[in-house]
């Protein structure tokens, strides 16, 4: 425990990015709310039930999940090429730390703690926001006007993000595993390595064939999750500032999302990811154990 | 003693080419430091990282008992090693370094670091990408000398440190040595820094052991012999291994040929081991010692 906890603290000492990029996110939107002179946001048609403080709340998040998202992605590529690249993988194979426990810290800050700390971050200014918001009386919901405040709402709110980070972490696992492969593997680019083979493969079989079942076999659309996490099929999208209402956004479905864990984790399409998400972490684990191009 | 690495039949290629190391059995008996000595791309680094468990090998390497490529991560709590100066990441503070190594080795101790630390001029909040490069090996000898390990390993560890520290670290490597019971494996090319603190030489050659010798038995094994005047062809008939001119004398090195036999025919002294590196490598008739049974020669 001391050491996975001391390896995810090595993670986060190499990857500053990972929680600067979260911070500078909550950073730029408070000094938003604090300065512009008013705020919307806009979910489509305003008939929609589901009340505009969670919308607001929802909205909040998106940048930084946006940014997150970023972030994870680029760490997870790098994670297992940085320390082959600059050769430090020897000062780290002296230690008495197993390739398992470093390939799993690796696998945990990117799927697990970068977001539970993002959505602490989010949850954390949207408290100042709405507090910011509150006094100014300048945020507009689906033009109608500022949200009335409500601490059960906020928590409940909160509660259904952190539910969908938990599906988002277990439907997309198997997307990280496989990034982490690409960078264990790569000699050098490993973006070209996670982007390039799935682009070709999917190419060829479409000129081949003219069918995409590589593609269905592999997507994980957001929206299938949301189906299969939810009771309820939702679509955000989120503006700032002055500008207009984004063509097609909208929200469908009444009152808050109802979260369906059971459905999610009945779905074979989940475990069938994790499956694979199991095999690749396997083989990474080998590559970094067996593979000697230092 | 007991044995700390039990090395048999040691190969290793990379990819296609020849082997880079060729059938190596060798041990090494608790408490003796070894010194690896071999030419440019002779194995060292190779044979070090196989005894690590850091690239795939063919045959055994037991180190502990246990075996190197499997069991890596047990074997680290008792091995401590620089497998090559220079691999410390750039982006670590050196605080964080500390911290890191404690955080994961049980047998790390702040204060000796510290210690060794507070005598150079490496400031803590310092990344290590703003040190110069003797001052990263300082470090990295510094967090490694704090581990109390029963078998230190060493790949050049003096390399772009000037005399001075050098000497401090060899002084320091021996005082901790003889406080524990511990067993040091190092390579380096300065072997007249080293001569004198070794206690036994593995020169190894083309990937395979050239010699095997506790330094105990240098001077039964071996006698130099600078040619008196006029005397080089009767101490040419006794066969030496490997002749040099030096300063118009004839130098000359025999093995297993006992001192009065030569004594006649100039000065007879024991060769240091770089004069023996030399001519083992380099004398025409230098061949790799045959594959033998492990241990031989070395029964203490």
């Amino acid at each position: 425990m001391r050491v996975l906890l001391m390896q995810i603290r090595r993670e986060l000492w190499e990857h500053r990015s990972l929680w600067i990029a979260p911070l500078l996110v909550g950073i730029l939107l408070l000094a938003a709310v604090a300065t512009l002179s008013q705020v919307q946001f806009f979910f489509g048609s305003s008939s929609t039930t589901v009340s505009p403080l969670v919308l607001m709340l929802f909205g909040w998040g998106i940048p930084f999940y946006l940014a997150a998202g970023i972030v994870v992605v680029v760490y997870l590529l790098d994670c297992l090429y940085g320390e082959r690249r600059d050769r430090s993988i020897l000062f780290w194979r002296s230690m008495p730390v197993s390739d398992t426990q470093t390939v799993l810290a690796k696998l945990l800050v990117g799927l697990v703690i970068v977001p539970l700390a993002t959505f602490l971050f989010a949850a954390v200014t949207s408290l100042f926001a709405s507090a910011i918001l509150a006094l100014r009386g300048h945020v507009q919901v689906n033009g109608q006007g500022s949200p009335s405040w409500n601490g059960l709402t906020w928590l409940r709110t909160q509660l259904i993000l952190l539910y969908s980070l938990f599906a988002v972490m277990l439907w997309y696992a198997p997307y990280a595993t496989y990034l982490m492969l690409a960078s264990a593997w790569a000699r050098r680019s490993p973006y070209a390595w996670a982007f390039v083979p799935p682009v070709l493969l999917a190419i060829f079989e479409y000129m081949l064939f003219g069918t995409n079942y590589l593609g269905r076999i592999v997507e994980r659309g957001f929206n299938q999750l949301v189906r299969l996490a939810f009771s309820l099929d939702l679509q955000l999208a989120f503006s700032f500032g002055d500008t207009a209402v984004p063509a097609g956004a909208r929200v469908s479905g009444r009152g808050l999302p109802q979260p369906m864990p059971s459905r999610l984790l009945e779905s074979p399409q989940l475990w069938v990811g994790l499956a694979a998400a199991a095999l690749m972490l396997v083989v990474v684990i080998r590559l970094r154990r067996y593979r000697d191009d230092s | 003693m007991a044995n700390i690495i039990e090395v048999q039949d040691l190969t290793k290629r990379y990819g296609s080419g020849p082997p880079v190391l060729d059938r190596l059995s060798f041990r090494v008996q608790a408490g003796r430091i070894v010194g690896l000595i071999g030419r440019n791309g002779a194995g060292k680094t190779t044979l070090l990282k196989a005894l690590l468990g850091l690239t795939p090998y063919h045959g055994s390497v037991r180190v502990f008992g246990l075996e190197a490529s499997r069991d890596r991560h047990a074997l680290m709590s008792e091995i401590c090693f620089i497998a090559d100066t220079g691999v410390l990441p750039r982006w670590l503070r050196v605080e964080h370094a500390i911290a890191y190594v404690e955080g994961v080795h049980p047998r790390f101790d702040r204060k000796r670091a510290e210690a060794v630390l507070a005598r150079s001029a490496i400031a803590r909040r310092a990344r290590i990408g703003e040190l110069s490069k003797g001052m990263i090996t300082q470090l990295h000898l510094a967090l490694i000398l704090a581990i109390d390990a029963r078998l230190l390993v060493l790949d050049e560890p003096t390399l772009g440190l000037d005399l001075i520290y050098r000497r401090a670290f060899y002084d320091t490597l021996l005082s901790d040595y003889l406080d524990k019971e511990r067993t040091i494996v190092l390579t380096t090319h300065q072997i007249e820094e080293v001569e004198n603190v070794l206690t036994d030489v593995l020169f190894i050659d083309h990937g395979r052991l050239a010699l095997d010798l506790p330094v105990e038995e240098l001077p039964q094994r071996f006698v130099q012999l600078n040619v008196a005047a006029g005397k080089g062809d009767s101490a040419r008939a006794l066969e030496p291994f490997y002749e040099r001119e030096v300063f118009g004398r004839s130098m000359m090195l025999f093995e297993h040929r006992a001192p009065e036999v030569l004594a006649g025919l100039g000065e007879v002294r024991t060769p240091s081991i770089a004069d023996l590196f030399v001519a083992k490598l380099t004398a025409p008739t230098a061949s790799p010692e045959p594959p033998q049974p492990a241990a031989a020669g070395e029964a203490a």
